[in-house]
């Protein structure tokens, strides 16, 4: 199907679980749903929902780049700090210039991308093994973080904008429009994270329904053959590890518009860890799956936090483990299968 | 000084060497074939055959000698930059994307074509995959994967069509059906070459043949004159 | 340019050179033989360090002893990993790589709970030489990292186990098929691989403070030592390693500060994997096998 109607068989299609009438009518409610919430939702619950859907572009991006394309990368902890501070320099620096913060957003977001795409050079054009992204990446974010830790003092800023050291930066302003502020508890700003979360993920998914995305699909399944069909392998790589960098730089955006405030930890070794286990538990060969996944376990780690902090991450390292050894294709999409597979033998 | 166009050959292999560990597979390899060509490559295992398609197709880098296309050398181009150009390889064991569909690995192959590719769709027709678009390519038979293997070189739109032991673990009946087909495709105009064990998918296509021992040529000529040769068979079987 | 200066900076390359050989050999061993990455490496040199201080302070036996300890305990948990865990992914690597980082979640964040966040440490034994106004610690692991090094290279190469093990390496099918029990092979490289993890944690233990979360101050270098060195010769490769990016890091560090040497140790990473994508002794593997194809015509 050619033309503007094609868009819709393309978005239908089979790469991503959930098809058909029933599951775009399910959509569709539960979409209409979140943006109605605020008629009924108070300001705290709009702010904790925004938080956790903050977080999802960024984990879509490591479901495109790990599930269709891959490449594992622990990586996008590290993207969502580099725009997160790129923002806050940005932004507060030009304070006075009207239109600053869409300006902070446009810096953050091409920081992110041309970080990825010159670490992407080094690693693609190589053609290096599997497992050689996810140690750089790992190390990537590590470093980064250590290096934003001791950027405690006086000495340390751009223009007037002090990095903060170990605490990191604050008093970000929020994204503004005119006279809209996304700010924290705001509706605007839930709205902002709702559509986000909605474009990115239909975005995707047409995208993984497209030729380019069974490229990207064939590139993973079997690299030789790709290339042997006429395919810049490298160069597509590059593209995908820069596409899921911006998306965890525009998750890095909304995580400053919402909180004000941006610290190393955001890029150190657990905020790496979050992504992949979002991506594993949920399933990485869905982008649905993590959507989910990602709300969810967001969800689960701010209950923790509450009640227990110090289990938070044991209880992540044993769901990590759990899933890898008993649901490897994640757990949503191993439901997925499970309740297909009981339709089907059902009288 | 000029040569008409039509007797330049499409590919040009000169003094092509290539060396595994101590042993020369490829060893100053001289070949041309014209355009249009339908030729088939055999010798006795360890020829050099599988080698020089790996060459041709830059999978390999040879340590010496040049490999020209279309009058330019492409010796230092990658593979995917010769696919563009119009030579594609089908691997001797079939590398199909057997988790998709087969008409997904087909969209893969054809690139952002926009139209139909009339040849493409006859050769799904004749090979039996014109419908079987929705099934998982690792659910073919082997005999239709490679034959889908070599739609996937096909929807390249390639001048030069590699094909690697094409027949390999068909029956007699499948391997007369590769032939037919082998044959229209060459009917079409584009140049084939075939590296084969089959003696009978040789005599099928029944056009020249070249004979590879210990990675050089040893023989060249139409497939009687090669069938005459004692000392292609001397090659085959031993001293007698 | 004066005598001690030099002395000094060879003592510091001497002393990178140990820190990255200990805290990378075992991950690479791990790597070559079975192609698989540990990221839960860094939390067995920790376990190693903790056994170390733990045995010490508890146990009241001599360093020596208790560094034994770490070797043995840290090689008998790696079995244990191995078995349960490991060898359900050696069809799937990155699979493996994403399981043994639930274990090194599960580990660390184990530890902080069991033991909280910090033990006191085991004190540096005291041996200071002074020479000419600088002054060394006596209690340097360059040696130690030798004498590994002399140890992993012996048994690769001197002993049956090791003729094995490579053959394990270079086609396990035909190892198989030549009477190799490969799965023991598997099991012994990562006990010996974490055996080695377990020793460098202990080798430390002294000199640095024993917290959860010190195996990240170990792998990230780790890291960058594999990816330089590349699997396919363990032992040249961690060498080769170490020597060139202690000989980045060493001055980096001294004049810069720690972090930048770790910072140019990873843009030296990404250089060298762009041109010699299998890392040093990759490179050095295809050099010998162009020689060898030129001696012959």
């Amino acid at each position: 199907m050619r033309g503007p109607l094609g868009i819709f068989s393309r978005v239908g299609g089979r790469q991503d679980l959930g098809r058909g009438a029933a599951f775009w009518v399910a959509f569709a409610i539960v979409a209409l749903g979140l943006v109605a919430f605020p008629l009924f939702g108070s300001a705290f619950y709009l702010s904790n929902l925004a938080n956790f859907f903050v977080y999802v572009p960024m984990g879509l991006g490591l479901c495109l780049l790990w599930g269709y394309g891959g490449i594992l990368s622990f990586g996008q902890a590290a993207f969502f700090g580099i725009s997160g501070y790129v923002y806050g320099i940005v932004a507060q620096n030009l304070s006075l210039t009207p239109g600053a913060s869409l300006l902070g957003v446009a810096a953050a977001i091409l920081a992110t991308v041309i970080v990825a795409a010159l670490f992407g050079y080094f690693v693609f054009y190589g053609q290096v093994s599997a497992w050689i992204i996810p140690l750089l990446t790992l190390v990537l974010s590590l470093i980064l973080e250590t290096f934003m830790a001791q950027t405690a003092g006086y000495q340390w800023r751009i223009g007037h904008v002090l990095l903060g050291g170990y605490n990191g930066m604050t008093g970000i302003p929020s994204i503004q429009v005119g006279p809209l502020e996304f700010g924290g508890a705001s509706i605007a700003l839930y709205l902002l994270t709702v559509i986000a979360m909605l474009l990115g993920y239909l975005g995707l998914r047409l995208l993984v329904n497209s030729h380019f995305g069974y490229v990207v699909v064939g590139v993973r399944d079997d690299v030789e053959r790709t290339r042997m069909l006429g395919y810049n392998v490298a160069r597509m790589q590059v593209t995908v590890f820069a596409l899921a960098a911006g998306l965890a730089g525009l998750s890095g955006v909304l995580y400053v518009s919402w909180g004000n405030y941006i610290n190393p930890s955001s890029m150190g070794l657990y905020a790496a860890t979050l992504p992949v286990i979002w991506t594993a538990v949920g399933g990485r060969s869905s982008l649905i799956a993590v959507t989910l996944s990602t709300v969810a376990l967001k969800w689960l780690a701010d209950s923790l936090a509450v009640r227990g902090g110090e289990y938070a991450f044991l209880i992540m390292g044993a769901l990590l483990l759990a899933t890898m050894l008993f649901f490897p294709a994640g757990i949503v999409v191993s439901l997925n299968r499970l309740w297909r597979r009981a339709r089907r033998h059902a009288p | 000084m000029s040569s008409p166009v039509e007797r330049q050959p499409l590919l040009r292999v000169e003094g092509l060497t290539k060396a595994f560990g101590g042993i020369r597979a490829v060893d100053e390899l001289n070949l041309a074939v014209a355009a249009g060509e339908l030729r088939c490559l055999i010798g006795p295992n360890g020829a050099g055959k599988s080698t020089l398609f790996s060459l041709l197709s830059g999978i390999h880098q040879p340590d010496a000698g040049r490999i020209v296309f279309k009058g330019e050398d492409i010796t230092e181009l990658s593979p995917f930059r010769r696919v563009r150009k119009g030579i594609c390889l089908k691997f001797q064991t079939t590398r199909i994307y057997r988790g998709l569909m087969v008409g997904e690995n087909l969209t893969i192959a054809r690139g952002k074509v926009r139209g139909t590719n009339g040849r493409l769709e006859w050769a799904l027709g004749v090979l039996g995959l014109a419908g079987e678009t929705a099934r998982p390519a690792g659910e073919l038979s082997h005999s239709h994967q490679q034959w889908l293997e070599i739609c996937l070189a096909l929807a390249t739109e390639p001048e030069l069509l590699l094909l690697d032991e094409p027949t390999a673990g068909m029956t007699p009946e499948e391997t007369a059906l590769t032939a037919d087909f082998v044959i229209k495709l060459s009917g079409q105009g584009i140049t084939i070459l075939v590296v084969e064990h089959d003696m009978a998918f040789v005599r099928h296509i029944a056009r020249g043949v070249t004979v590879l021992h210990y990675g050089r040529v040893f023989a060249d000529g139409t497939l009687e004159e090669i069938e005459a040769n004692h000392e292609v068979r001397r090659i085959y079987l031993g001293e007698q | 340019m004066n005598v001690p200066y030099i002395v000094s900076l060879a003592y510091q390359y001497a002393d990178n050179l140990a820190f990255l050989l200990l805290a990378a050999l075992g991950l690479m061993i791990i790597l070559g033989v079975i192609d698989v990455i540990n990221l839960a490496h860094g939390e067995l040199i920790m376990l190693g360090a903790y056994t170390t201080t733990l045995a010490y302070h508890r146990a009241h036996l001599p360093l020596p002893a208790c560094v034994l300890l770490s070797f043995i305990g840290v090689g008998a948990f790696g079995m244990f990993l191995e078995r349960t865990v490991i060898r359900r992914f050696y069809r799937d690597k990155l699979g493996a790589l994403v399981a043994t980082w639930g274990i090194s979640l599960l580990l660390s964040q184990g530890m902080l709970l069991f033991l909280g966040p910090s033990l006191i440490a085991v004190p540096l034994p005291e041996w200071t030489l002074s020479y000419a106004g600088y002054s060394f610690g006596g209690y340097r692991l360059f040696s130690a990292s030798i004498l590994v090094v002399l140890l992993a290279w012996w048994i690769f190469y001197r002993t049956k186990f090791g003729v094995r093990t490579r053959a394990t390496m270079q086609n396990p099918a035909m190892a198989q098929a030549l009477g190799v029990d490969t799965r023991r092979i598997y099991l012994y490289t990562f006990a010996a691989g974490s055996a080695l993890a377990g020793l460098t944690g202990g080798l430390y233990a002294p000199t640095t403070t024993i917290v959860p979360l010190m195996g990240t101050t170990f792998v990230d270098v780790a890291f960058i030592t594999v990816v330089v060195g590349g699997g396919a010769n363990p032992i040249l490769g961690a060498l080769t390693s170490s020597a060139l990016l202690a000989s980045i890091s060493a001055p980096l560090s001294s004049v810069f500060g720690t972090f930048m040497g770790r910072i140019g140790l990873l843009l030296t990473a990404l250089v060298i994997i762009r041109f010699l994508p299998r890392g040093l002794s990759g490179y050095f593997q295809d050099l010998q096998r162009r020689r060898m194809a030129g001696a012959r015509s």
